[in-house]
């Protein structure tokens, strides 16, 4: 058809017209407001910055089909395999320790849908609002559930509509735009671009890893105001940030006290257990980690509760709100996945954090010298058999815990008869410092006497008073 | 002026510029030219709501002429209309297939997909309607208002609302014929206001199927233009101040100023009741569009705009004992819009009243 041109074309492409007022009005409601601006420096960081990609994603909405997991008490809820969290970290799905858990999710899966959403960010950012709009169509379709997805998706399509469209939908949008949950995936969408922006400086370790035994592949770190979970390989070089994931915290936010209060504790811990999916109900998602909350430390101060996991997402939520759960840490499916094949039991240590502070290796280095002085203090008491030295190592209310039946070493005594004078090296040392109002130290590490091969593994916590470390308990782990 | 019955078909202006050809003046659009008699006599006949002799013409003609895209859209139409949706989606989808250039089998197909509840499906015939020819207005629209609910539908997911109970579905516009120009190139202004003249032009005939070199669409869209667009064509803008008229019709221009700035106002405040008094019994809306739907159309653009603003300048008043003419420049504001355009209201006097006879756009 040679004629099928039309009269009435104008030189202004359709839409470019409005383009200034609309996209004013855009961005007072929409979640790319937070993007726009600074979205090109995230990308920028997450490249420079030590080595994470921009990979994670998760986290999301109040599901508030809480299962009132928050308390040892409260967990039976789940049908088949729910066990009492004393239970679950005794192990009925326990996988043995220093075995990652494995899982057979494709490695690129994670973080991908984050990345992508980013991407959409930077775009429009830059002013491509229809390539913007094309990208947001396939990651919506890719991660349907992706609630923040759906909503930038929704803001690109409402920019397309001409203002002076006045049917039921830009009603029933400006209804929708509104509405108070909106404000949680506005929330969740600053938080992620800030932790992509803001990116941890170069060389750096969160301040509570001073030094870990590379017997710990893995180290976990949670920031609970950025809403983001690092993840580090551990080596003989140190520790690398791998990945980091966006994840969800407790409602009530962090710092839990008491059973049932809905908040993620802090505090230096360890993955207990993995537990298996098919044993849990869909809305723990791809699968579960519990922690040893309340650890010695916690139980010290009276904190109460239990049954904190890290897991995963319920099938209509690709992730949650930033306040979201009754006190676990929540992240995507996929990228829980990616942890799944990672962690080690008893070995991959969490520490979850307000905010992480970071520091260089010789700071980590000046700040464990007191520490490596009161072990190595301890250590030569107890090998010179000069029993009220050791004592001074202890507080009164020492405690200790094992595993194993406690093979006679049950008091503080029996440590020197433990030893009987012989030489000892200890090996494998981590120290992770945890600090509140009290400064605290929690020390792993393995023994090996003098003419034997391999000893014992213990993990203590130390409390200090004034200029000296005490311990306060003892953890007998193998 | 009734005109010969044309296809009531939307057209070809920005969104901007449409939506107050639409809304206001839909009678001066540019009307389609349709190439053979036996197309007018099918449109005719669907206008007429005969449906199946025009399907029955339609057949004959196609038995012909069985790639003749006019009339394979009319029946296309003709389907849609007898809610054929399956036969309706074929032909559209062969015509986007053999002449991908045209944008209207597209806009219908999204048609029937929005109504299948099809949405993203839609959007893609919209955008493919809209490659084809960047400033068809009515796919524009309708790819507004697909917009509108799929942003809508997005929302609903990102908040996790039940979808089944979100507003009414839109309904999008059905294109009723394929436009064929006249001739590129003739006076600006017959762009729009003169569309009532000239009955299409017979060479331009719908050609048979693959496109004989369209004339390259980037130049086609700059000729007219200006026009739309107004601003500038001073040969056409009276001069502002009504040259010096006889006394004896000065009463009269004065008393169509006030009838064209009472309907400018009533159409501003949306006081619709008033607005349509405005028009005469004999006003025609264009391309044949029942004076109810027309009005239903009005409705639906002007109520429920947050605000309008409607500003007559230059205002140039020419009486005719009887009649007169209103030529001005209307400066339109709705919500975020903002639209400049010249605009003649042709009056007819009743008593005491002027009222509207005709609305164009242009001149």
């Amino acid at each position: 058809m040679a004629d099928i041109v039309r009269h009435g074309r104008l030189q202004n492409p359709p839409f470019r017209l409005r383009s200034g007022q609309l996209l004013a009005a855009l961005m007072t409601a929409s979640a790319l407001m937070l993007a726009a601006p600074g979205a090109a420096l995230a990308s920028n960081n997450t490249k420079t910055g030590s080595s994470a990609k921009a990979k994670a994603t998760a986290g999301g909405h109040a599901g508030n089909r809480s299962a009132g997991r928050s308390s040892a008490k409260a967990q039976p809820k789940g049908r088949k395999g729910a066990v009492a969290a004393e239970a679950r970290t005794a192990g009925a799905t326990a996988r043995p320790a220093r075995k990652p858990a494995s899982n057979a999710a494709p490695i690129q899966e994670a973080g991908n849908a984050e990345a992508r959403l980013i991407a959409v960010y930077e775009m429009f950012g830059r002013g491509q609002a229809r390539p913007a709009l094309a990208k947001a169509r396939d990651l919506v379709r890719d991660y349907p559930n992706f609630q923040l997805a759906q909503l930038v998706y929704g803001d690109l399509l409402a920019a397309q509509v001409p203002p002076s469209n006045a049917l039921p939908d830009t009603a029933s949008i400006a209804k929708m735009r509104g509405s108070p949950a909106m404000a949680e995936l506005h929330e969740e969408s600053k938080r992620r671009l800030q932790a992509l922006r803001e990116r941890p400086p170069a060389n750096t370790v969160p301040s509570q890893f001073l030094a870990l035994s590379t017997r710990s592949r893995y180290a976990i770190a949670v920031d609970a105001s950025r809403s983001r979970l690092y993840l580090f390989e551990n080596s003989d070089k140190g520790l690398r940030l791998t990945a980091d994931y966006y994840i969800s915290v407790g409602k009530s936010g962090t710092d839990k006290a008491t059973e049932g209060d809905a908040r993620t504790p802090l505090g230096v811990y360890y993955i207990t257990s993995s537990l298996d999916p098919k044993s849990l109900k869909d809305f723990y998602g791809a699968g579960a980690l519990p922690i040893n909350y309340p650890n010695p430390y916690d139980l010290r101060r009276g904190k109460t509760g239990g049954g904190i996991w890290l897991h995963g997402t319920p099938p209509q939520q690709f992730a949650r709100a930033p306040l979201a759960s009754d006190g676990c840490v929540v992240m995507a499916n996929p990228d829980l996945k990616q942890l799944l094949r990672k962690v080690q039991i008893g070995a991959t240590p969490v520490v979850t954090a307000r905010s992480l502070q970071w520091i260089t290796q010789p700071q980590a280095e000046k700040e464990s010298q007191s520490i490596t002085g009161a072990i190595n203090g301890w250590k030569d008491a107890r090998a010179n058999g000069n029993e009220a030295q050791l004592k001074k190592f202890y507080l009164p209310d020492f405690q200790r815990s094992s595993k194993k039946s406690t093979e006679g070493i049950s008091a503080v005594d029996d440590e020197v008869k433990y030893a009987q004078g012989k030489r000892v090296q200890l090996k494998d040392m981590s120290y992770l410092h945890w600090r509140d109002g009290d400064d605290t130290m929690i020390v792993t590490f393995g023994e090996v006497f003098e003419g034997e091969k391999s000893g014992r593994s213990r993990r203590q916590y130390w409390l200090r008073q004034g200029t000296d470390w005490k311990l306060f308990h003892e953890e007998i782990l193998g | 002026m009734p005109k010969s019955p044309r296809p009531r078909a939307r057209f070809s202006f920005s969104p901007a510029v449409r939506a107050l050809f639409l809304a206001a003046a839909t009678c001066g659009a540019v009307l389609p030219a349709l190439a053979a008699p036996e197309h007018e006599e099918v449109d005719k006949l669907m206008q007429a709501g005969k449906l199946d002799e025009a399907m029955t013409k339609a057949d004959a003609f196609l038995k012909d002429k069985p790639r003749d895209p006019q009339m394979r859209f009319l029946k296309g139409v003709i389907q849609l209309d007898t809610g054929k949706r399956a036969e309706a989606i074929a032909a559209f989808t062969q015509l986007t297939q053999d002449a991908p250039e045209l944008p209207e089998p597209y806009n219908n197909l999204a048609v029937i997909y929005a109504s299948q509840n099809q949405f993203d499906k839609a959007r893609g015939a919209l955008e493919s309607a809209i490659r084809t020819n960047p400033s068809y207005a009515t796919a524009q629209e309708n790819l507004g208002d697909v917009y509108a609910r799929l942003a809508s539908q997005a929302y609903s997911k990102a908040l996790q609302l039940d979808q089944n109970n979100t507003a009414v579905q839109p309904k999008l516009a059905v294109i009723r014929t394929l436009f064929t120009p006249t001739p590129v190139g003739g006076k600006p202004t017959a762009v729009v206001a003169s569309a009532a003249p000239a009955p299409a032009p017979v060479a331009k005939a719908p050609a048979p199927a693959p496109a004989p070199a369209a004339p390259p669409p980037a130049k086609v869209a700059a000729a007219p233009a200006p026009v739309a667009a107004a601003p500038k064509a001073p040969e056409a803008t009276p001069a502002p101040a009504p040259a010096p008229a006889p006394a004896a019709s000065t009463a009269s221009n004065a008393e169509v100023e006030s009838a064209v700035r009472a309907w400018a106002s009533a159409w501003a405040s949306q006081d619709m009741e008033r607005y349509l008094a405005a028009y005469g019994p004999d006003f025609a809306p264009a391309g044949g569009q029942s004076r109810k739907s027309w009005e239903e159309d009005r409705r639906a653009r002007i109520v429920g705009k947050t605000s309008i603003s409607v500003n007559i300048e230059n205002l140039a008043i020419k009486v005719d004992g009887q009649t007169a003419t209103a030529k001005f420049r209307q400066i339109y504001r709705a919500d975020n819009l903002n639209v400049s355009s010249r605009k003649t209201l042709d009056m007819q006097r009743s008593g005491n009243h002027w009222h509207i006879r005709k609305e164009s756009v242009g001149g």
